[in-house]
């Protein structure tokens, strides 16, 4: 028989259509079992064509939804902390920019912009490195610039300029966000907050040119390496850093041979090692001593 | 939620009846899933490419269900070959399901 022992925790309400779209099914028939034997979870009510549901059945759904809910949460929240330019963006902006966002891995050595090329893509780094190099007349390039997670890639839209004054290149590997310049031009003019995060984005990137400048003139090599290892650590949220001693040498416009000794000083100081093309910070604290001074405004 | 899954087409060398099942079921309910889960492996276990399976999701559908005369869910219809059959709950019973598909249950 059916009985309340089913609705036992069902409101007024939906009880009482349950209990009417129960009394509804054929006596005897193999509706009215499985209802007993537990095994239903909805009655269809074809006066009101309405789909009535127990109580255990809607409980569940409930469950099931506010799990979805928050997994999709936590899923664009993971997003938006992995670069902090996006991770600012309240929920509305964010969202209207998301079917923009490309994800994309990026590979050690890619060039993602050239200097005086026109710009197609910014990028914001999620775990990857990006150097900027500016070309000297005799064809090398100097490193002028670092941007992680904390910035943004094609900064000169952000300024009205769609060349790019640098070359940009994959320092470390990892993943990273794209959007195309046409629909990054647009959504800069549109957001208000993506405007203000890009602003400071760009005080901190020339802030860091002109300290790079300065560092240049008046510190130490290996004062000004141990700064760029500094750097490249906080950029890629590790201790490990995937890069040779000819690719410092190449990008800090010094002799491989310089960057060897400085290398080698710091390893017998406890400070990093180094095997295989991967630099190991072995003591932060010390290496941050050991930097010049320029390592804290950048 | 609608799902078809299965083959309709026999193979070209021999005539294989297909049977076509209808299950109707309330979004992702406790019964309605583990009807799914239990008719499924039923078809994998007895019918294999011989099926044709559609999953009827009747929060979204209704008058799908309406039109068919069901009244609770999770409900499985076999439309065919004749006769046409109806089991009603879970489907944890293999036996009656079997029974309602005209299939012999496999010796253990």
């Amino acid at each position: 028989m059916l009985n309340d022992s089913n609705l036992v925790s069902v409101p007024a309400g939906p009880r009482s259509a349950l209990q009417k779209a129960l009394r509804q099914l054929p006596e005897g028939g193999l509706e009215r079992q499985a209802v007993e034997a537990g095994e239903i979870d909805a009655v269809i009510d074809y006066g009101s064509v309405n789909v009535i549901m127990f109580p255990a059945a809607r409980r569940a759904l409930r469950v099931a939804a506010n799990r979805a809910s928050v997994a999709s949460r936590k899923a664009v929240h993971e997003v938006t902390l992995a670069n902090h330019v996006l991770a600012a963006l309240p929920s509305a902006e964010y969202q209207r920019l998301l079917p923009q966002l490309e994800p994309v891995t990026l590979k050690f050595g890619e060039v993602l912009q050239e200097q005086g090329a026109p710009i197609r893509y910014v990028y914001f780094p999620v775990d990857c490195v990006i150097c900027l190099l500016t070309e000297t007349d005799d064809g090398r390039a100097v490193k002028t610039g670092l941007v992680g997670y904390e910035g943004m890639v094609g900064m000169s839209l952000a300024l009205g300029v769609d060349i790019s004054p640098v070359r940009a290149l994959v320092q470390v590997a990892g993943a990273s966000h794209r959007m195309s310049a046409a629909c990054f031009i647009d959504e800069f003019q549109r957001g208000r907050t993506l405007r203000r995060e890009l602003h400071r984005c760009a005080h901190a990137e020339m802030a860091q040119a002109r300290q790079t400048a300065a560092c240049m003139g008046s510190h130490l090599f290996e004062q000004r390496l141990t700064r760029w290892l500094l750097m490249t650590s906080d950029r890629s949220r590790s201790q490990e850093i995937p890069l040779t001693h000819e690719y410092l040498a190449a990008v800090m416009n010094a002799r491989r041979e310089s960057v060897t000794q400085a290398a080698g000083s710091l390893r017998s100081r406890g400070l990093i090692s180094y095997a295989r093309g991967k630099i190991k910070i072995l003591d932060r604290t010390g290496l941050e001593a050991a930097s010049c001074s320029c390592y804290r405004p950048i | 939620m609608n799902r078809r899954t299965g083959k309709s087409k026999p193979a070209a060398a021999e005539f294989t009846t297909v049977v076509v099942l209808r299950l109707y079921v309330a979004g992702g309910a406790p019964n309605s899933m583990q009807a799914i889960a239990n008719l499924e492996a039923i078809c994998a276990e007895y019918l294999k490419d011989g099926h044709r399976l559609e999953v009827v999701d009747v929060l979204q559908n209704p008058r799908r269900a309406m039109a068919e005369g069901v009244l609770v869910t999770p409900s499985l219809n076999k439309l065919s070959p004749q006769p046409a059959a109806q089991v009603i709950g879970n489907l944890s019973d293999k036996t009656r399901v079997l029974l309602a598909l005209g299939l012999k249950p496999h010796v253990e």
